[in-house]
């Protein structure tokens, strides 16, 4: 049924970022705003699936150079116009492109890269790919930032969630036409793919993830 | 067990048509498919893939399943749901390079409302061919050295098809009308049930008969009673069946609130039903919902240079290109269900749409925003 949703949600990319914020209740802005502590001024990002640039505009804010990526070019739009009101124009490159795309950029052409709500999109071959890329595109030592939401692995959680989780979808759906998809276990994800995991931090109910992983 | 398989999934699947049913993407290999096999995509609609797969039997081909959010090729490609990226993904990202030698990949003739063969070819290497609509007629495009006819690209509605399309409306709709008949009426419940499966099949499985009715030409927007939202016609219906419900009541004595309700609620299933527009469940007439059924195909004859990729992809078979003079023509584009795909793939330009004021919509907005439910192209952040 989310992927009904999904379809009008692409029609309406203005709304996205205030049905992310209600279907997180708020955790996506503080989980952004910490994993963007990572990133230093005049290090090159990658920020991969930027929708409206949510995380490539705060580490352009932090002194990055960005590029931005994404496959919905309303999004774009959207990014790019908030980027010119906040005066970051210059930092942040916006381009058109998937994942399967990556393989045209230069290896370890970044210090850091970043990803908030995408690979929960993706198909199991795109995260793989993805993930492969991320390595090669990374220079040594790089970190990978990714923030994604999550399915609670213990019971308790995981009733609490749905019940929490089913009139928010319906609430935000009818509000903005937004939802969101859960990702499957991604620490080990990321250390299936060679990643070494800096820190995890969960939301309370443990169904918003924000990972630091760094290129070893 | 496949065959069983088969069944169980055209049965469920049909009953519950409107809802997305996301498959596994990536490669399939079909046969015992080699490094020279032919490759073919489709979307991830369960099935769909069911049913190519089931046409392939006995071809040794690979098959690759793109993200299509569970959604058939056609909805899917039109709106934004099949696009560019997914078929560059899944050519990338599934390993099929690595499987066979040449770079060719057999599309869905009905992806081409969403999916750029040019665009592919530049940033893949991999040349899209389109193959025919239907599933079934894969084995003898293949047969024909990738040759399709003039039926293989059109799209039908036979009566089988109206018949899963009147099953796919009536068993959401009398699943709820039950619903709500338990606490309302429950003696009527079965004869509402009835009535719902009556309706759709009768919509549906007439349509011949009053096809040439729906109009999409000029300022008629539809015919009246299929006109959703437009005109107010199923109030003005409704109201009509309820003062005659009422005034039965009256005169056999048995007017209550509660006779009032139920009667109220039956004819408005009806009245909504009929008026419903088929909803863009027919591929030959669009829902009163879509504005873009009011557009219409321009041809710039200076920019056509006669490459024949519109005669390739039109499902209506509106296009025939003059060879000798390098020009193509629209000879049939009466037929025309404004999907688009022509103007998408024309490596020149030289097809767009026009509203009937005359405004010009441009090919490369018509390649890059897409159709949501409502049948509008949201081009403004707004």
């Amino acid at each position: 049924m989310t992927y009904v949703l999904m379809k009008v949600l692409e029609s309406a990319p203005s709304r996205y970022d205030k049905g992310i914020r209600l279907l997180t209740r708020g955790g996506v802005d503080a989980a952004y705003d910490w994993l963007c502590g990572h990133v230093q001024p005049g290090q090159r990002a990658l920020d991969i699936g930027c929708g409206t640039g949510a995380l490539a505009l705060r580490a352009a804010r932090l002194g990055a150079d960005v590029v931005g990526i994404d496959v919905n070019p309303q999004m774009l739009a959207l990014a790019r116009a908030q980027a010119e009101r906040q005066g970051l124009a210059e930092k942040v490159t916006w381009q058109e492109k998937g994942v399967a795309e990556l393989g045209e950029e230069a290896d370890a052409a970044f210090d850091v890269i970043m990803s908030g709500l995408c690979f929960s999109e993706l198909t199991p071959d795109e995260r793989h790919y993805t993930l492969e890329q991320a390595r090669r595109l990374l220079r040594s030592g790089g970190l990978l930032l990714l923030a994604d939401e999550t399915r609670p692995r213990d019971v308790g959680r995981r009733v609490l969630h749905v019940l929490i989780r089913l009139p928010l979808v319906l609430l935000t759906y009818f509000l903005t036409q937004t939802t969101t998809h859960a990702l499957p276990d991604a620490p080990a994800m990321l250390r299936e793919a060679g990643f070494e995991i800096d820190e995890v931090r969960f939301n309370r109910l443990h169904d918003f993830v924000a990972i630091v992983a760094r290129n070893p | 067990m496949d065959t069983l398989r088969f069944y169980v999934a055209t049965v469920a699947e049909t009953l519950l048509r409107m809802l997305p049913f996301p498959t596994r993407t990536g490669l399939y290999a079909i046969g015992r498919p080699g490094p020279d096999s032919p490759v073919l995509l489709t979307c991830n609609f369960h099935l769909t893939v069911e049913r190519v797969k089931r046409a392939l039997r006995g071809v040794d081909c690979w098959l690759l399943v793109a993200n299509s959010r569970g959604i058939n090729v056609w909805c899917a490609a039109t709106g934004g749901l099949l696009t560019n990226h997914d078929v560059i993904s899944v050519l990338k990202t599934s390993g099929i390079e690595e499987r066979v030698h040449h770079r060719e990949v057999i599309l869905p003739q009905l992806a081409a409302t969403g999916v750029e063969a040019k665009l592919i070819r530049q940033k893949t290497h991999w040349k899209v061919l389109w193959g025919p609509v239907e599933a079934k007629d894969i084995p003898g495009y293949l047969a024909a050295g990738k040759q399709k006819t003039a039926a293989m690209r059109r799209v039908e509605f036979p009566w089988l098809r109206r018949l899963e399309m009147a099953v796919a409306w009536g068993f959401p709709i009398s699943a709820v009308t039950a619903l709500v008949a338990w606490f309302v009426w429950r003696a009527a419940l079965v004869p509402l049930v009835a009535l719902v499966w009556l309706v759709a099949l009768l919509v549906f499985l007439a349509f011949p008969l009053y096809e040439r009715f729906l109009s999409t030409e000029g300022v008629h927007k539809g015919f009246i009673v299929f006109d959703f939202g437009q005109s107010g016609v199923q109030v003005f219906l409704w109201v009509l069946v309820m003062a005659a419900s009422l005034l039965i009541g009256q005169m056999t004595g048995g007017l209550t609130w509660g006779y009032a309700l139920r009667w109220g609620l039956a004819s408005l299933l009806v009245v909504v039903m009929v008026s419903i527009d088929l909803m863009g469940s027919t591929p030959i007439y669009k829902s009163g919902l879509h504005e873009d059924r009011l557009l219409s195909v321009r041809l710039d004859r200076d920019l056509c240079k006669g490459a024949g990729f519109c005669e390739d992809v039109c499902p209506r078979d509106c296009f025939e290109v003059d060879r000798e003079a390098r020009k193509a023509t629209r000879p049939r584009a009466d037929a025309c269900v404004q999907c688009g795909a022509c103007i998408v793939q024309c490596p020149f330009d030289a097809l767009s749409f026009a509203t009937p004021s005359g405004e010009i919509i441009p090919p490369a907005d018509i390649r890059t925003y897409k159709l949501n439910l409502m049948g509008r192209r949201i081009k403004a952040a707004g």
